[in-house]
């Protein structure tokens, strides 16, 4: 699918839980795959906004946005019928492997893993998806478990042994993404994460977004918008 | 017909170089070769001035990169790039191959890595180089280079005599004189001047948890449309005071603002910034001056050029 500066019109906008608004584009983008983003323009601002998709039917992109600041507000005041402006579809793609997958998504994280489960789940992958979230009120539906205040990380050793997991993958704040990995090292097991930093250019040029990798033993800068944003957990080099 | 009325010749005393259009991407926000190929219309790019390169891969600064700011943005890449030797192998290729016309962009940290660059574009042939003596982004060398007009001329003549092509040097916005580093730049044989680089520039976020702040900041070069207003002011001192072409670079979004800086002085200019906002800008602005010539009977870009020029205050 080649990548574009896509039209699209808003279908819908609606709060789905506190601060958290779930859009639904309608554009000609022909494919979009689980933990590709679209990168969306926001007037009278340098950087476009960068949204894992959350899922992608009949031409429809479904992304999830957390007000953050000014950028989100505006999206936030669009209305159905709305025209917007975005790149897509950017980034690499979560590996679909035949194995028994355990999904983690923490906070907002939760988007592109409805996506992958979806995926996972239309190749008949056995998978379970735990989300967390701080406060009842922040909850977004999809999961088979959700946890609410701790840490999502609690949960994933008895997972894991309960259901034999063979590889996870996740989405959130990166002491998550940290966490994730050090348990999948753990039990042996590959992990797959979503990395997220401010980016400026969206297609691997601007090298502002780069995270540090070790691979065959030699440091790497990767971009996150374009190498990435899915980086096996054992190949970032954590802070 | 067509493109051919957006044709630009920078012309030195001794050499001059053809642009496709006078908008080119600037060095840093365009990559190597066809990166926003899937973006734009690639008959109505320019040229792309490469991103910097130095005589070793370089992998850049750690930590944050990139700051947005009202109407622009902080960077602090520090010259991450491929290394002269796999430019010349994997990137160089690419630009033959896809017709681009493009301006290799060198940097480093002494007389010698600058000296060498030069004998090894000059052995391959690259048509036209922009020296960059002003990344405010690594610790060593570079915007020393281009804030004293005797060490910068005595560079300057270092890498033309190891250099037969067009000779750019960019200068920094970031000196007590533009002049007289313009003046040293023309003295030691260069062909023509790109300015302006990157502002110093501090971008602090701070946050409130109810018990503490947290602060995030990121130094480094300031970029984007905030700063035309100050390029507008060092390519018109620049004007004032050589005779050599000059390549605008700072803010730069609109065809409109393309005509500005010819009021000033410029002969083309290159778009930074706003390519991360509008990967299509530098088409679109050729497009549009395209229209604007045709539709108001201008016979090439030269002539555009003059009626602007001659436009009284």
């Amino acid at each position: 699918m080649k990548k574009g500066n896509y039209k699209g019109k808003i279908q819908s906008i609606i709060l789905k839980a506190k601060n958290v608004y779930e859009i639904k584009i309608v554009s000609s983008v022909e494919n979009i795959l689980a933990g590709q983003f679209i990168s969306i323009l926001c007037p009278n601002h340098t950087f476009r906004r960068p949204f894992s998709v959350a899922d992608f039917e009949n031409n429809i992109i479904t992304i999830l946005m957390k007000l953050q600041g000014d950028g989100t507000k505006y999206l936030s005041s669009l209305k159905a019928g709305d025209d917007i402006e975005f790149l897509a579809p950017l980034g690499n793609s979560f590996e679909i492997l035949n194995k028994k997958s355990l999904l983690v998504g923490a906070g907002i994280g939760i988007a592109p893993m409805l996506f992958l489960k979806k995926e996972l789940n239309k190749n008949n992958i056995e998978n379970y998806l735990i989300t967390g979230f701080k406060e009842q009120d922040e909850v977004i539906s999809g999961s088979d478990e959700v946890k609410i205040g701790g840490s999502v990380l609690d949960r994933l050793d008895d997972i894991i042994k309960e259901n034999n997991i063979e590889v996870i993958y996740s989405c959130g704040p990166y002491p998550v993404l940290k966490g994730v990995s050090e348990i999948a090292k753990k039990y042996n097991i590959a992990s797959y994460v979503a990395m997220e930093r401010v980016m400026a250019c969206s297609i691997g040029v601007c090298r502002g977004c780069t995270i540090e990798l070790i691979r065959n033993g030699n440091i790497e800068r990767a971009s996150v918008c374009k190498d990435g944003s899915i980086f096996r957990g054992d190949e970032v080099v954590w802070e | 017909m067509g493109i051919e009325k957006l044709k630009t010749v920078l012309k030195s005393p001794n050499r001059s170089f053809e642009l496709k259009t006078p908008v080119l991407g600037a060095s840093g926000t365009y990559g190597y070769n066809n990166e926003f190929e899937d973006f734009i219309n690639i008959e109505y790019l320019g040229g792309v001035v490469t991103k910097g390169i130095t005589l070793e891969k370089r992998l850049g600064n750690k930590g944050d990169r990139i700051f947005e700011t009202t109407s622009g943005m902080i960077n602090r890449i520090g010259l991450e790039n491929v290394g002269i030797d796999c430019f010349i192998k994997e990137k160089l290729p690419v630009l033959k191959e896809k017709n681009i016309d493009f301006i290799l962009n060198m940097a480093g940290s002494s007389f010698e890595d600058y000296e060498k660059l030069a004998t090894i574009v000059n052995d391959n042939d690259i048509k036209a180089i922009e020296v960059n003596v002003s990344c405010p982004n690594v610790n060593s060398g570079c915007l020393e280079f281009g804030k004293n007009p005797k060490t910068l001329e005595e560079l300057v003549k270092k890498i033309r005599n190891n250099y037969d092509g067009f000779l750019i040097v960019k200068l920094s916005p970031n000196v007590s004189d533009i002049r007289s580093l313009a003046l040293a730049v023309q003295n030691a044989g260069a062909d023509c001047i790109s300015a302006i680089n990157t502002l110093h520039g501090l971008g602090i976020k701070l946050n409130y948890n109810g018990k503490t702040f947290t602060k995030k900041s990121v130094q480094g070069g300031l970029s984007g449309r905030c700063v035309k207003p100050v390029s507008l002011y060092y390519v018109n001192q620049i004007k004032n005071t050589v005779d050599i072409p000059i390549i605008a670079i700072g803010g730069i979004a609109t065809m409109n603002d393309v005509f500005e800086f010819i009021s000033v002085g410029a002969d083309a200019v290159q778009i930074g910034t706003e390519n991360f906002t509008n990967p299509s800008v530098i088409s679109d602005i050729a497009v549009n001056i395209e229209k604007f010539m045709d539709k108001n009977n201008f016979k090439d870009f030269e002539d555009l050029k003059c009626k602007i020029r001659l436009e009284e205050e």
